[in-house]
């Protein structure tokens, strides 16, 4: 399908939404391949199609039946009596490329297959799929599946359930992508249950044409959509995943992705050969994928609809401070751990609210955030204590708590909540915990729009989310990022260019930072130790040796690296040491010299690490340096290029920020320069697609106005 | 038997539990794609087949055919054992 794509963005949307629109409304549908058989596929897609009141005219392919249920059926594509919108084929997969041809012949510009056995089967399996897709392309068709429930589009004008799930769902805002089907029809039936309606919903399996991505550009401009839902399992195209989710999470008609990432095993571990991208796991990635595109991950189907629940119902606020009304201590305070835990805060009340609170709970009630109106509260106490919350100016949102007593008048209480939640601007949620006996209330909570959460920390959880998706829409996507001139941005990639895929030379990685203005300690290549001597003269001491051949790919391990020299004796020396030593460990090993260097002040050790992910492209990892970064694995991921905002974060995440806050008295490490060397080196990753894998170990960081130094650099070129 | 008394028969069997026209079947026609085969009609025609001629056949085998002609093929080699 990307083949098919122009430059501009907006034409690209016009594009998606002018083919995706033969699927999700058809003026006319076949079912290819469909058989009189109740209880099978191929009569369950046809029979759904009738029972949803699909409004559009229906035929079915069907070699040997005039019709079927009423529906006209022909032997072949080629006989319909029309080029219709959607092919809906259900033949098995051995002749699935024989009815798309015939589609293809017959002028159809879309088709869903239904059928498995492509490239999850095997050999044979990939072979049928990769005929799929060049039919497509040689008949211009926009294909959803193979292997997939299929599609479902409950809005009123078309009433489409092209799918076997059992039943349509009813209209709403949410729009749910899965890769995987059967999943599908186990959230048709757990949001029936919730009352939740969808706009669209589509089971896209292999997304041999269309992928998640050509649907999310069709869901940007769906009016009856807005928060979209997505399931998972292989990201095939990251980088483009970025760009559009991006635009769709953001702007002025900004509409949230939720995600469940599946699949979250690490693979291809083996194949990193260095141990800096031996850890950055593909999971690990998808996490700093999400977070620069602005999608929301979650860990569950329950989570995923507690937040569209909450989103879709009730209005979107700024503002982190929860307060809680509960008749229960202990849930109360099970919501407030759970508030802080995710980001948001339960700041006391102002004593406007508190006198409110006085005049109309007992004296034994608790006044301050969480609110305890007592086991024996009534319908009134819950309602004067909404009330009051909810007019404080310290509180941005409310979770009402219920726990059913013996005097707890529970329909009621649900009542009151219906009531205050129907009055904007504060959202809503409520918690009444139980089963049976809350379950009338819980139903009508959930019939009149009240986000409602089996636990307390589950509604809070929902609430953190949505502030994470307001942060987003008013994070910069640009905050300065470090000026490369472009003259030194053209001699990198000539450097690059020039050399052979495998490690660097020390030389020559050294020379590429210095052109992205990384801070590194003055350096010679030394090729005698007189050359030594002078050179360590000039640079000052202490200094460091390290031997430089192509036969040693890690210096320490044969101890080629000296440290702490301090005099012209001991250069002399070192330089006669490391020669031996390379000759011992690789005899007749090429000696190429040593690099001097001034050793750098003690500071803190940090690392800078990058590779190249195969969908998402350049990837920075950030996180303590040294021995430290195997014994902690306290590292962070971001997509390269980086802003300040989300390298910062990624101190936060790892224990570098406190690190170098200044621990027992030390003085603060230099923060905004180690910032800007993480940027320097984002954008490097960027601009020298040749380079796979990149190792500053350690960045060495001092105090605050110091800077940093680079120790060791390790760049390996594709 | 002669392959075309086979083929005769095997079309007359295909009509029967498929429910088409005889004249409508021809050697290279795909039971799915061109004469509607389901999955359960599959198993009928490869029932029907060795009642038809008395043989016993592989039946994964037998399942994997695709055509008519390939049905006639693979029926004569048991019949004509």
């Amino acid at each position: 399908m990307t083949t098919e794509l122009v430059a501009t963005d907006q034409a690209r949307v016009t594009w998606a939404k002018m083919r995706l629109d033969a699927v999700f409304y058809p003026k006319s549908i076949a079912v290819v391949g469909a058989t009189n058989t109740p209880g099978t596929v191929p009569y369950d897609i046809l029979a759904n199609i009738v029972k949803s009141g699909y409004q559009g005219r229906l035929y079915a392919v069907a070699p040997g039946k005039k019709s079927i249920d009423g529906v006209p059926a022909y032997r072949y594509v080629l006989d319909l009596p029309e080029a219709v919108d959607l092919a809906v084929i259900v033949f098995p997969a051995e002749v699935v490329d024989r009815a798309l041809e015939q589609c293809g012949q017959r002028g159809i510009p879309a088709a869903i297959v239904i059928s498995a056995g492509f490239r999850e089967v095997g050999v044979e399996g990939r072979r049928r799929e990769e005929r799929v897709k060049e039919l497509c392309r040689q008949y211009n068709i926009t294909l959803i599946g193979p292997n997939c429930l299929g599609v479902i589009n409950p809005d009123p004008v078309v009433r489409l359930n092209a799918s076997f799930a059992r039943a349509m769902p009813q209209p709403g805002p949410i729009a749910m992508l899965s890769q995987s089907g059967a999943l599908c029809t186990a959230i048709l039936d757990y949001a029936r249950q919730r009352h939740i309606g969808f706009s669209k919903f589509v089971s896209f399996g292999n997304k041999a044409v269309v992928s998640e991505i050509d649907l999310l550009e069709y869901l940007a401009d769906d009016p009856q959509t807005s928060i979209i839902l997505v399931y998972l399992e292989e990201v095939a195209e990251g980088r483009r995943l970025v760009e559009v989710a991006r635009r769709i999470t953001r702007g002025p008609n900004a509409k949230p992705i939720l995600m469940i990432k599946g699949a979250r095993t690490t693979r291809g571990a083996a194949a990193a050969s260095s141990h800096t991208g031996a850890m950055v796991t593909e999971d690990a990635i998808c996490e700093a994928a999400f977070a620069a595109a602005g999608i929301v991950r979650v860990e569950s189907l329950e989570e995923l609809f507690d937040t569209a629940v909450l989103y879709t119902n009730q209005p979107l606020v700024r503002g982190p401070r929860l307060g809680i009304v509960t008749n229960a201590g202990g849930p109360g305070v099970l919501a407030t751990d759970a508030a802080i835990r995710d980001g948001l805060e339960v700041p006391p009340l102002g004593e406007e609210t508190r006198a409110k609170l006085k005049r109309h709970l007992p004296a034994t009630a608790n006044m301050s955030n969480p609110v305890d109106v007592i086991g024996d509260a009534r319908a009134e106490r819950y309602q004067a204590a909404i009330e009051a919350v909810l007019a404080d100016p310290q509180i941005d949102q409310l979770v009402v708590i219920l726990t059913p007593q013996s005097m707890t008048d529970i329909m009621a209480v649900a009542e009151v909540v219906c009531k205050e939640a129907q009055q904007p601007p504060k959202p809503i949620t409520a918690s009444f915990m139980g089963g049976v006996d809350v379950a009338p209330a819980v139903a009508r909570l959930e019939e009149a729009g009240v986000p409602h959460y089996r636990q307390p920390e589950d509604a809070v959880r929902a609430m953190a989310h949505l502030q994470q998706v307001i942060r987003w829409r008013e994070t910069p996507l640009e905050d300065g990022a470090p000026e490369i001139p472009e003259e030194n941005r053209r001699r990198a990639r000539q450097l690059v260019d020039k050399l052979s895929p495998g490690l660097m030379p020390e030389t020559e990685a050294l020379a590429l930072l210095a052109l992205y203005g990384l801070q590194l300690p003055p350096y010679r290549l030394c090729t005698s130790a007189e050359e030594a001597v002078a050179a360590a003269e000039q640079i000052g001491y202490p200094v460091v040796l390290r031997l430089q051949s192509p036969a040693v790919v890690h210096k320490t391990e044969i101890g080629g690296v000296l440290l702490d020299i301090a005099s012209p004796e001991e250069v002399q020396r070192g330089f006669d040491l490391l020669r031996e030593r390379l000759e011992r460990a690789v005899p007749g090993a090429r000696f190429d010299g040593i690099i001097i260097r001034r050793m750098i002040p003690p500071g803190y050790e940090l690392i800078i690490g990058g590779k190249r992910d195969q969908s998402f492209g350049p990837v920075l990892m950030v996180g303590l340096g040294g021995i430290y970064v195997e014994l902690w694995q306290a590292v962070g991921f971001a997509l390269a290029p980086s802003t300040r905002r989300q390298v910062r974060a990624l101190l936060g995440q790892t224990k570098a920020e406190k690190l170098l806050s200044g621990l027992r008295g030390q003085k603060p490490g230099d923060v905004d320069a180690f910032v800007d060397a993480v940027l320097r080196v984002g954008q490097l990753l960027e601009d020298c697609p040749r380079i796979a894998e990149l190792d500053l170990n350690p960045v060495i960081v001092g105090p605050v106005g110091c800077g940093y130094g680079v120790a060791d650099a390790r760049i390996v070129l594709a | 038997m002669e392959r075309s008394e086979i083929e005769r028969r095997v079309k007359q069997v295909v009509s029967r539990v498929l429910s088409v026209g005889e004249e409508e079947i021809l050697p290279e026609h795909h039971f799915v794609f061109d004469l509607g085969a389901d999955s359960s009609q599959s198993v009928q025609l490869v029932d029907a087949f060795e009642e038809e001629f008395q043989i016993e056949m592989d039946r994964e085998a037998a399942l994997g055919v695709k055509t008519v002609g390939e049905a006639v093929e693979f029926i004569a080699k048991y019949v004509n054992k």
